[in-house]
């Protein structure tokens, strides 16, 4: 037992030293973080020039309002610093007799000489709520939205209120009128012991899709993230005959268990650190009320033997291949399966009480992903099904984990071309 | 005395290639036992079999007195061919963990680390990682892998292929030492010259059969008599009509001939046709009576060594 746990000891070791676990491991939140304040700051950052536009308004009656918000805007921009946006400057142009036609040649062309920015042509009909004309918007750069969409709205609102006015209607009335009510949900609400109510909690988006999400996303990194580093190894043990030394000493079942032992401990280290920071952002938002021990407790049992079953796996594949090229091609199936579980179970967090739901997370290899969702989602599965899910996929567990030693064990010393499908059933069977 | 290895007709056989057949041997205690055989000839399975890394058909293995079980490998150092190192770890923690995984505890292993290091001058390596090591380096930090758990019993396979002459000498004398202090020591090479001059005694495994098995003077006395090197004036192309010749080996001035009958007769037909400066009944080379059992079927070799 203690050469297992030197085992174990040596392959965590050079786990957590690799750089793809630390990637994985702190480099990859801290890149997503990077990568989401850069964006916010650049959507920002992008481009304050000053917009010069031309408007084109045969309805007579916008161009005014169009002004009064660049007003608006500009002050506001000049009050906030640039960030807000750029400045934007409308000019009048007077279509006198020209038609549309001449007059968008004419504006193209002192757009590509750089006078103005873009033009906006307003036809007649905007102002009639029968037309379904749509205000015209040119500009060389189409994909600058900061333009395009602040006169989207200035003109939206403008012609609204003409029409309203035009109608009689007293506009303010109206958006009062039709103000939507908000829509709250809550859990159930629990009569205690002592006669008080329980407040209902207002369940929002963290606790609907964020916790079942991350949980999810979770249990398949820590899965995932120690699936390579067993290939590399064991390709390298054995193509440098490192494995005949390792079973000179030690019997098969100690090299694998010591092995599994080492990338579960691995697993373990990547989810504490990972529901660590889940915990610490979970108070950052004011929400202790949705850290749940019991829910850490599943979530561990159901990782010891996904990471056990899809790691014998993984073990007994590689150990039957001669080089990475060839371990990679025999994994790809079980990393198939590893995939569909976890995507299939995405489905889960939409219904979580379905019979589909129940069905797969009583799988084995989907239920780790499945039932953890379940568990995560009030009311949650009875305590019936995730004992029975649990149990089916432990006893799934300890026969793979067996098969897989069976293979592990012939394997290793194999060389050459690796065994096809009824090959590695026989040497389970021998 | 028991013997350190004995095998009692053993048998393993892979589908349908029969890798060892009825093989028995016994490897006394304290001796230096070569393993010669061309590849594919079972020495490796041979020596997998003693390390119980795989179980034969038939037949019985005792090591060191006793079955072997996962208890007993612990005092058998094993070093298979060339490589077998963790080219990430540094040299050290790889001679510990080694260790470890024949129960030795590290405290009792440092020292003897220490030693070794020392003795082979790597000590300034020690906490280098492997594939910054030359090979040779390499090399040597495999062989005291093999023996940090000091072994009674040590397995090498090939253990001096590659190595230049001071760094081979330098494992030559480790090799002595260990035997000096009583630890058994197998090992398989190509290198005859080597086999000659190291070992007490030899064992050649060819097609899965025993085909020698004793001490050089054993085995000379078994092939010799029939060799002798002449130098004549005549040279090579003279030897080869005469009758009673069965093979020469041209070595240029002189030319060693296998005969078929008696020397004294062969003697008197090269007087007769040319100047003998030189008639010498040799002892064959361990090289010749290689060569001469695995000759004849060299072609049929070529499959690739099986595991």
């Amino acid at each position: 037992m203690r050469r297992v746990f030197t085992i174990a000891q040596t392959e965590f070791l050079a786990l957590v030293r690799t750089k793809f676990f630390i990637i994985g491991i702190v480099a990859m939140p801290v890149l997503m973080g990077g990568l989401f304040a850069f964006m916010g700051y650049a959507g920002k950052q992008v481009d304050h020039k000053d917009r010069t536009f031309a408007v084109v308004d045969r309805t007579g009656a916008l161009f005014e309002p169009v002004e009064a918000a660049a007003l608006a805007n500009n002050a506001e921009v000049a009050a906030t610093g640039a960030s807000t946006g750029p400045k934007v400057f409308p000019t009048r142009i007077d279509p006198g007799a020209k038609t549309d036609e001449e007059l968008t040649v004419e504006l193209s062309d002192r757009v590509r000489k750089e006078e103005i920015f873009a033009f906006v042509l307003l036809p007649a009909e905007l102002m009639d709520p029968d037309s379904k004309l749509p205000i015209l918007y040119y500009s060389q750069n189409t994909s600058y939205e900061r333009l395009s969409d602040w006169l989207r709205t200035t003109l939206r609102d403008a012609i609204q209120e003409v029409r309203f006015s035009r109608a009689g209607v007293d506009r303010t009335l109206v958006s009062k009128l039709s103000a939507r009510a908000d829509f709250s949900t809550f859990s159930l609400v629990e009569k205690r012991a002592d006669g008080t109510v329980s407040a209902a909690r207002e369940v929002d988006e963290i606790e609907q899709f964020g916790i079942p999400f991350f949980f999810l996303i979770l249990m398949f990194m820590a899965v995932m993230t120690t699936a390579q580093h067993l290939i590399n190894t064991i390709i390298e043990e054995k193509m440098s005959k490192i494995s005949e030394v390792l079973l000179g000493s030690v019997t098969p079942f100690q090299l694998m268990a010591g092995k599994l032992l080492g990338i579960v401990s691995v697993s373990f280290l990547l989810s504490f650190v990972y529901l660590g920071g889940g915990v610490y952002a979970l108070l950052q938002m004011g929400r202790p009320d949705l850290i749940n021990p019991v829910l850490v407790g599943w979530f561990l049992l159901f990782l010891v033997c996904a990471a056990l079953m899809f790691g014998s796996v993984f073990q007994a594949l590689s150990s039957a291949c001669s080089d990475l090229k060839d371990a990679q091609s025999m994994l790809q199936p079980a990393m198939m399966i590893l995939i569909a579980s976890y995507v299939v179970s995405v489905l889960v967090i939409r219904a979580p009480d379905s019979t589909m739901a129940t069905v797969l997370s009583m799988i084995p290899m989907v239920a780790p992903f499945a039932m953890m969702i379940r568990l995560t989602m009030p009311p949650g599965p009875p305590m019936w099904e995730v004992l029975l899910g649990l149990s089916i996929l432990a006893a799934s567990t300890v026969v793979v984990v067996w098969a897989a030693g069976r293979i592990f064990r012939v394997g290793l010393l194999m060389q050459g071309k690796p065994p096809n499908l009824p090959e590695l059933l026989r040497w389970v069977r021998r | 005395m028991t013997p350190a290895i004995a095998i009692r007709s053993v048998r393993k056989q892979f589908g349908a290639h029969l890798a060892v057949n009825d093989l028995t041997l016994d490897v006394p205690e304290g001796s230096i036992y070569g393993f010669i055989g061309p590849n594919g000839s079972g020495k490796t399975t041979t020596i997998r079999m003693v390390m119980n890394i795989i179980l034969p058909d038939a037949g019985d293995i005792r090591v060191l007195g006793q079955p072997v079980t996962s208890s007993s490998r612990d005092d058998i150092g094993y070093l298979p061919e060339e490589r077998g190192l963790y080219k990430k770890m540094q040299v050290r923690r790889l001679l510990r963990y080694y260790g470890q995984l024949k129960g030795r505890s590290i405290a009792d292993l440092d020292p003897v680390i220490k030693h070794w290091l020392d003795r082979l001058r790597l000590t300034e390596w020690a906490d280098k990682r492997i594939d910054q090591l030359s090979k040779g380096m390499a090399q040597k930090v495999q062989f005291i892998s093999a023996i940090v758990a000091q072994p009674k019993l040590l397995i090498l396979d090939e253990p001096f292929s590659g190595l230049d002459p001071v760094n081979a000498e330098s494992l030559r004398d480790a090799v002595f030492e260990l035997r000096r202090s009583g630890t058994t020591v197998v090992f398989s090479t190509h290198d005859m010259s080597t086999a000659e001059k190291m070992c007490d005694r030899i064992f050649m495994i060819f097609r899965g059969n025993k085909v020698l098995d004793g001490s050089l003077d054993e085995i000379q006395a078994q092939y010799g008599h029939d060799t002798v090197r002449v130098r004549t004036t005549g040279g090579a192309e003279l030897l080869q009509g005469l009758a009673g010749v069965e093979s020469v080996n041209d070595h240029g001035n002189v030319q060693d001939v296998r005969l078929a009958g008696d020397p004294q007769a062969f003697l008197r037909q090269l007087i007769e046709k040319t100047s003998v400066q030189q008639f010498e009944i040799t002892k064959p080379s361990l090289h010749d009576v290689f060569v001469r059992i695995a000759r004849p079927t060299a072609d049929e070799m070529r499959e690739p060594e099986v595991a």
